[in-house]
C-alpha cells in the first residue's frame, strides 16, 4: 500500500553500539566448514568485524544508555517525549512491554504513549510510519522511535549461516512535526505465507523452550543450531530481496514523481554487502549512492542498520544540509517497505558505545 | 556454454570444469556456491531459482540446461 505523510521531520538520531567487537577471522574455526570456504564467504559477503553484546545485556540496557547520553548532552529533554515506540524482536520480557521498562527506568512522564512493535529488518520503516501516524494527534508533539535488538543471544555460535553477520545495536530517532516539510511518500507490503524464512522456532507459546529445544543439531550444511536459535533460509531471503525490492523502489519514485537520479542516497537495510551490491546493479544505482558497509564494520543489527548507515556514512551531509534519501527495509514477516524523504539538517547524528 | 563453464569454474574454485562433471564431486559445492549460482541466474538469465531447484541438477550440463530455461522454469524461492 502507498502512504503519504505531511509535516513530519526526523529531528535527530543516535546509534548505540556494544563496545565488544568480534572478528570473523577469529571465529572461523568454530564453524564446521573448510577454512578456505569460510574465507571465500568472508570476501563475497563482506564479513569482517561485528559488534555483539558481552554477557546478558538487554535491549532496555542499550536504549537507556542512549537516552541518558541524549539527556546529559541536552539534545533531548525528558518531558518532551510524548510517545516512545520500540521496535524489537528481542524484548526484555514477554510481558511487560520493553517500552514500559525503558519508560520506568528513565522516569519518563505518565502522560505519554508507549508501545512495542515486533518487527525486524524493515523495523526502521515500520517504526517511522507508526511515529508519523501518532503525530496526527495534537497532544503528541514528539515521538521517540527506538530500534534495538540483541539477537546475537539467539544465534548459534556454530551457525555459519547467521553468526558471522549478526550484530547487536540500538538507535534512538526523534521525530516531530515541521510545518514546511515536503510530503513524505512511503510504501509497504507484507507476506506472512513466507514467515518461516526467518524464524526462531521455539521459545514462544507455539513451541515453548524446554530441554529438547536447546539441543543443537547439524543441518544439511553442517551448521549446528537448536530450535531456540534463529534460523534463516539464506537463499530464499536473497531471492525475496532481489525480486521484491527493485519494483518497490520503482513504484515509490513513480508515485512521488521523483526521478531516480534526483535521489542523493539510497540507504537500505544492511543484510550483507553482496546482496546490496546485487540490488544496486539491478536497479542501476551507483555504489557510491548506496552504502553497503555496515555488516563489515558492525554486523547486521536488523532494524538498526538504516540509522546506523546514516550516522556512519552520511553524518556530515545530513547534519549540515539536506539529502533526498530513499530508505528501504526488508526482512522478517516477510515485510518490505520504502520511504522517500528529505533528511536534514538534523539537530544531532551520533554514534556511541555501550557501556 | 563456454562462458557458463568459466563462471562455474570460478564459483567452484577450479582451474577449469567440464559439462559432464558431477556437482557433488566438487569440494566447493556448498550453500555459498549455490547462492552464487542463484545470483548468476538472476543477473545473467533474469530467472529466479530456489536452492532446491539448483540442487536438483546432477551435472554441470543439467545445471546449464536448467538455467537456460530461464524465468518460470521453476518455482521462486
Amino acid at each position: 500500500m502507498n502512504l503519504v505523510f505531511g509535516q513530519r521531520r526526523i529531528e535527530g538520531l543516535l546509534a548505540v553500539l556494544p563496545s565488544n567487537e568480534r572478528r570473523f577471522i577469529d571465529e572461523m574455526e568454530q564453524f564446521d566448514f573448510p577454512i578456505e570456504r569460510s574465507i571465500k564467504l568472508k570476501e563475497m559477503m563482506g564479513y569482517d568485524k561485528h559488534r555483539i553484546v558481552d554477557g546478558p545485556v538487554c535491549v532496555s540496557d542499550l536504549a537507556v544508555h542512549g537516552f541518558e547520553h541524549l539527556f546529559a548532552a541536552g539534545t533531548l529533554r525528558k518531558d518532551d517525549i510524548d510517545a516512545l515506540v520500540l521496535v524489537t524482536q528481542s524484548p526484555d520480557y514477554f510481558m511487560p512491554p520493553t517500552s514500559s521498562v525503558i519508560q520506568g527506568r528513565l522516569g519518563l512522564k505518565h502522560d505519554m504513549f508507549c508501545m512495542d512493535i515486533n518487527q525486524g529488518c524493515a523495523g526502521f520503516l515500520i517504526g517511522l510510519i507508526q511515529a508519523f501516524m501518532l503525530l496526527d494527534q495534537p497532544a503528541i508533539r514528539k515521538v521517540v522511535l527506538v530500534n534495538a535488538d540483541v539477537l546475537s543471544r539467539k544465534v548459534s555460535s556454530r551457525d555459519r549461516n547467521s553468526y558471522p553477520l549478526i550484530g547487536d545495536a540500538a538507535s534512538i530517532t526523534v521525530v516531530g512535526r515541521a510545518d514546511d516539510a515536503m510530503p513524505i511518500h512511503a510504501n509497504l507490503k507484507m507476506d506472512g505465507t513466507r514467515r518461516d524464512a526467518l524464524i526462531i522456532p521455539a521459545g514462544g507459546f507455539r513451541e515453548p523452550s524446554g530441554p529438547a529445544t536447546c539441543i543443537r543439531e547439524a543441518d544439511a550444511e553442517g551448521n549446528l543450531r537448536s530450535r531456540d536459535d534463529l534460523v534463516m533460509n539464506g537463499s530464499a531471503v536473497f531471492n525475496f530481496v532481489q525480486v521484491e525490492v527493485p519494483p518497490m523502489i520503482a513504484a515509490l519514485l513513480e508515485t512521488a514523481q521523483v526521478d531516480k537520479d534526483a535521489v542523493d542516497a539510497f540507504v537500505f537495510h544492511q543484510p550483507n554487502r553482496f546482496m546490496l551490491q546485487k540490488l544496486a546493479d539491478k536497479m542501476k544505482i551507483p555504489y557510491a549512492k548506496m552504502p553497503s558497509n555496515i555488516v563489515e564494520h558492525f554486523g547486521n543489527s536488523s532494524g538498526v542498520t538504516i540509522p546506523l548507515a546514516l550516522a556512519f556514512n552520511l553524518r556530515d551531509r545530513i547534519l549540515g544540509g539536506t539529502l533526498t534519501t530513499v530508505l528501504g527495509g526488508f526482512g522478517v514477516g516477510l515485510t518490505w517497505s520504502s520511504m522517500l524523504l528529505r533528511l536534514g539538517p538534523l539537530d544531532f547524528c551520533d554514534m556511541i558505545e555501550y557501556p | 556454454m563456454d562462458e557458463f563453464l568459466k563462471e562455474m569454474a570460478d564459483i567452484l574454485d577450479e582451474e577449469s570444469v567440464n559439462e559432464s562433471d558431477r556437482l557433488e564431486d566438487f569440494a566447493a559445492w556448498d550453500s555459498l556456491a549455490i547462492l552464487s549460482v542463484i545470483s548468476m541466474a538472476d543477473s545473467r538469465y533474469n530467472a529466479i531459482f530456489s536452492a532446491q531447484d539448483i540442487k536438483g541438477a546432477a551435472t554441470l550440463r543439467d545445471l546449464h540446461e536448467l538455467l537456460s530455461k530461464g524465468a518460470g522454469a521453476a518455482g521462486a524461492g
